[in-house]
């Protein structure tokens, strides 16, 4: 399934929302929920945050292949944002040292089993695989 | 939705979600936090990287003056997100 959502923070409960219909007509664990809100909340607001010179909506489709779940958002008219290409966040700092950004894409990478970054036609595509287990 | 919520006892009661939406109001009740405290995460349902960025501001400004918040009764998926963002070794869990 599939839906537009507005480029704005407020739209993260809606979103929120649609993971939980998705979850519900797949019949999958409800413990995929807080995986799924945070990949899709993070690369969202990466979105809302870096690209507002878009005024198109961002797309999300969520859907399920065997034992795959893919996850994939489109950003439209936008420059491109590799997030593939970010750099890791060394998590053991002492806490003078430590930024609260940055975070966001290190913990999406941690969640799931593979990421694929497309642009074409100032269209940003990030489609992400998370491995159902048994 | 989050809610925040301040103990009798000192400790300060975190409930429902805490995502990006939430960090403007999160960071005003956070500012009234001024000496070491705990913040009990037993109605918490769901942390994002912006949330985690709220409670390191504040770990870091009370560090400065000595403080320090210990976080409680964190469900296991706050658990591990705390693991993979290194926040086992800057905050103390219990």
């Amino acid at each position: 399934m599939e839906k537009k959502f507005k480029r704005e923070i407020e739209s993260l409960e809606k979103i929120s929302h649609f993971v939980g219909e998705f979850l519900k007509s797949h019949s999958l664990d409800n413990a995929l929920s807080f995986s799924i809100n945070l990949i899709v909340e993070e690369l969202f607001t990466n979105m809302v945050k870096y690209n507002k010179e878009s005024g198109e909506d961002v797309e999300i489709s969520l859907s399920k292949e065997g034992k795959k779940l893919i996850i994939r958002l489109t950003d439209f008219d936008v420059e491109p944002f590799d997030v593939t290409k970010r750099g890791e966040v060394n998590v053991n700092r002492p806490l003078t040292e430590r930024k609260a950004g940055g975070l966001g894409i290190h913990l999406v990478k941690r969640m799931v089993d593979q990421i694929d970054y497309d642009y074409s036609d100032r269209k940003s595509t990030i489609t992400l695989i998370k491995m159902l287990e048994e | 939705m989050l809610h925040i919520r301040f103990g009798e006892n000192g400790e300060v009661h975190l409930t429902g979600r805490f995502d990006a939406s939430q960090v403007d109001k999160a960071t005003e009740e956070f500012e009234k936090i001024t000496a070491s405290c705990t913040l009990n995460f037993a109605e918490l349902e769901y942390i994002s990287s912006a949330g985690l960025g709220v409670l390191l501001m504040t770990q870091r400004r009370l560090n400065d003056s000595g403080q320090s918040l210990k976080i409680v009764n964190l469900n296991k998926n706050i658990r591990d997100v705390f693991r993979y963002a290194g926040f086992d070794k800057v905050f103390e869990i219990a």
